[in-house]
């Protein structure tokens, strides 16, 4: 009570003090219909205390002048469930999914590896205009798909085609819209991989980067007030990381309380910018901690581990009415894009390494292996089955398939100039490498082809 | 004298910058009110008016949409959104200080009418806020974002002509955000300076995608209003922040649409067109009587209303360009950024406007 005549006395009765000698200051802002982790509070405002009362921080005072040192030497630890030959190194982290799941992770990342070869031969051949392919970070797309529910939605950038082909969307869609022919569901009006699917939860994919992220944490917040019991996910790289649009999303998600996970692909690279131009911070996962976002990093090649990490955000996003981080670490084997040389900027040493010693398919192959779910039999029945799949069957159709008129009166003259200027007859797709017992990345597969001449018509 | 009067024609009102609310800090309040006096021969200082550069004219009260009531502007645009909240269960408004009740009180009384997760403020930041619209609508939940100030939309130019204007042509009418809509205050206002003046229409004019729309009073402020929020595609509604208090009409109190894309000829006239939009309106109004009187010219005065996809055929029948005896005069701010304390000089007033039309019809 003295306490209280003391803060009447100095305030006054006008500050809203009135009786009441201690007012609990609240921050004021929107609030989660399901918020359950502890907001931030003032202190009790008194000023005989000596202790901060700024509305801006909750934190003691200090006298010794320190900057606080950032930490990039040793950053935020890289969780991981299976080492690089694909041994559990923790039982107790190993999710014991069902041999068919596994099996399923398996056939998504091998058959995009397949796919990602023959529509950048495409584009060599010049059937298609540009291409983008996902060598290496099929781990990434594989697990954190698999960890969704198949309505959640889905907010890509551009590198996430497996996560497309982990929700079942035909081979015959993904190559229609690289064509722009007329069973494109996105009438031909984008770029190769731009792809969008309303039935499966994909938003399509646009070219300015960054731009999907508040988008998401919109989403997410519509469907918080929906109670959809459903998270919104969200893919960028770690250079789109860089854009405004990430730092507003970021903050966004954490003021408002949105269900989403911001999932951060760096794979070392933007086009040919290293990371350390990208950021001299400790990566993407290090400023989750600075908008007050829940934040881990991950191996990006260990299927498990973007698995688990996925499945934890998913669960406590809906839960909680809070954004989540995961930063998957991961390497970009292939090119940017198919107007893109790497070797350019890095070395074949350097892809070499992440191709042939950490790569996600081997990975999961050899941890395959070890259960006795799989053998070099079926690893040989498999590839030629994918590669039938592609190459005598959806590639003619894309090909032969007329590109989408500009109206319906011009279909019929669209189809004559397409069956004029597209090579008819078999396409004899199969002059693919059958090399080694690795997915063979981008470098060795155009060697491969540069010798073999297709058949004319 | 003539002189002087027409100079007293320049005299602007300057409002107290706490009339309106919260200025944002940091990026220059307005200073306090004052007025500037006309220069008389006799020395005579008892003529003190404050006289902004148009006279806001109410139309006639509106008799098929139920009983009126009269509002400002900023009410008519709270009705409004009352009507599109207490319709629409998903509809959300938020921007920076939206919960209060807004800077400029647009969005008053409706945080406590329907809750804190509807209308809420985001944090600083116009391409945050823009995205974020965005996305909502992306669901299907109607998504109502103030931007501050028109002068501070530039951030989120991106997500609009980038993002939002392409969403349903890129997917193929896959997915679209057509639920969004943005506000912002526009517009000169007397003492705004570069950052608190800029009418940027003219930037979203050629932009397929999105429509911008922009009142010249409460009665068509609150039916456009609508109309953009439950247009299918995303909308700009600017709010000219000058007619906010000044203008004052009897409005419907229930809801009721006017059509986008619709131009309306306010006076029907055979001589000369005079077309605007938002507060110019006003201005020609004036400037078509001035011609009907002083010089016996019938002006035909058109409220373009929205700006893009705008009505061409109200405004430029079939082969007019055969039968115009003029060019085309466009009466408009100079080509520098708006000032502060030459507002006066800038901007397009009434006697400019009538010069042009004298030149016009001279020609």
């Amino acid at each position: 009570m003295a306490v209280a005549a003391a803060a009447a006395r100095v305030w006054g009765s006008s500050r809203g003090l009135g009786r009441v000698g201690l007012l609990l200051l609240r921050r004021s802002g929107a609030r989660g219909l399901a918020r359950s982790h502890p907001q931030r509070q003032q202190q009790p405002f008194s000023s005989l205390d000596d202790k901060p009362q700024f509305p801006g921080a909750s934190a003691e005072f200090v006298d010794k002048l320190d900057f606080i040192q950032p930490n990039v030497i040793s950053g935020i630890p890289i969780y991981r469930v299976m080492d690089r030959q694909g041994q559990i190194i923790n039982p107790s982290e190993d999710p014991h999914l069902p041999q068919e799941k596994v099996l399923k992770f398996y056939k998504t990342m091998t058959l995009l590896n397949t796919m990602d070869r023959i529509l950048y031969e495409s584009q060599r051949q010049g059937r298609i205009s540009f291409y983008m392919t996902n060598y290496g970070e099929e781990g990434t797309h594989v697990g954190s798909a698999a960890a969704l529910d198949s309505t959640d939605l889905v907010f890509g950038q551009y590198r996430e085609a497996g996560v497309l082909m982990y929700r079942n969307y035909p081979l015959e869609l993904f190559m229609a819209q690289c064509y722009g022919n007329v069973s494109d569901l996105g009438k031909g009006r984008q770029m190769p991989v731009h792809y969008g699917c309303r039935e499966r939860h994909f938003v399509t994919i646009s070219s300015p980067l960054a731009t999907q992220i508040p988008q998401a944490v919109g989403a997410a917040y519509a469907a918080k007030r929906a109670n959809a019991n459903r998270v919104i996910i969200c893919y960028f790289g770690e250079g789109a990381a860089s854009e405004g649009d990430a730092h507003a999303g970021f903050n966004f998600a954490a003021t408002l309380e949105c269900p989403v996970i911001f999932f951060c692909r760096n794979n070392g690279y933007a086009i040919s910018t290293p990371t350390s131009e990208q950021y001299r911070g400790d990566g993407i996962a290090a400023r989750g901690p600075g908008y007050g976002i829940l934040s881990i990093r991950v191996d990006g090649n260990d299927v498990f581990a973007v698995y688990n990490a996925t499945k934890e955000a998913r669960r406590r996003a809906v839960a909680e009415n809070q954004p989540f981080l995961i930063e998957a670490m991961t390497y970009r084997i292939g090119h940017h894009s198919t107007s893109d040389d790497s070797s350019a900027y890095r070395s074949v040493d350097e892809v070499n390494y992440w191709d042939k010693q950490d790569h996600p398919i081997s990975r999961l192959r050899h941890y395959l292996q070890s259960c006795g779910w799989w053998d070099d039999e079926q690893e040989k029945a498999w590839r030629k089955q994918s590669r039938k799949k592609m190459g005598c069957k959806c590639l003619p159709e894309s090909v032969h398939c007329p590109p989408r008129p500009w109206s319906s009166d011009t279909r019929s003259t669209a189809a004559q100039w397409a069956g004029q200027t597209l090579v008819s007859g078999s396409m004899c797709f199969l002059a693919l490498p059958l090399t080694t017992s690795s997915w063979a990345h981008p470098f060795s597969s155009c060697l491969g082809l540069l010798t073999s001449e297709l058949p004319a018509s | 004298m003539a002189a002087t009067a027409v100079t007293a024609g320049r005299l602007l009102r300057l409002r107290a910058a706490g009339a309106e609310g919260h200025w944002r800090r940091l990026r220059g309040a307005g200073l306090p009110g004052g007025f500037l006096q006309p220069a008389s021969a006799d020395g005579d200082a008892a003529q003190r008016r404050q006289v902004a550069h148009f006279t806001f004219q109410p139309d006639p009260e509106p008799l098929e949409y139920g009983q009126t009531q009269k509002m400002n502007l900023f009410q008519a645009v709270t009705s409004a959104l009352d009507n599109s909240l207490a319709k629409d269960p998903t509809a959300v408004i938020f921007g920076e200080d939206v919960a209060f009740g807004g800077v400029f009180r647009c969005t008053v009384g409706l945080r406590d009418k329907y809750g804190k997760d509807r209308v809420f403020n985001t944090p600083l930041c116009e391409q945050g806020i823009v995205g974020f619209g965005i996305g909502i609508a992306v669901t299907g939940a109607t998504a109502i974002a103030e931007i501050q100030f028109a002068d501070y939309i530039f951030p989120a130019f991106d997500q609009i002509v980038n993002e939002a204007a392409k969403y349903r042509y890129r997917s193929g009418d896959l997915f679209n955000c057509g639920s969004l809509t943005i506000r912002s205050p526009w517009g000169c206002v007397g003492h705004g300076a570069l950052y608190h003046s800029q009418s940027p229409e003219a930037f979203f004019a050629h932009c397929p995608g999105i429509k911008v729309v922009i009142p010249r009073s409460p009665f068509q402020a609150k039916g456009l209003l609508l109309s953009c929020i439950e247009d299918k595609n995303p909308c700009i509604f600017f709010e000219p922040k000058i007619l906010y208090r000044a203008a004052v009409e009897q409005v419907p109190i229930e809801p009721y649409n006017i059509p986008l894309s619709q131009a309306e000829v306010i006076q029907e006239g055979s001589d000369v067109t005079l077309v605007a939009w938002g507060t110019q309106v006003h201005v020609i109004r004036e400037v078509a009587s001035m011609a009907h009187e002083k010089l016996g010219v019938s002006c035909e005065v058109i409220d373009l209303r929205t700006i893009i996809p705008w009505d061409v055929d109200t405004v430029c029948k079939e082969e007019c360009f055969l039968n115009l005896e003029a060019p085309i005069s466009r009466v408009c701010g100079y080509d520098t950024p708006f000032p502060h304390i030459f507002e006066p000089f800038y901007i397009p007033d009434k006697w400019k406007c009538y010069d042009a039309l004298r030149k016009m019809i001279n020609y």
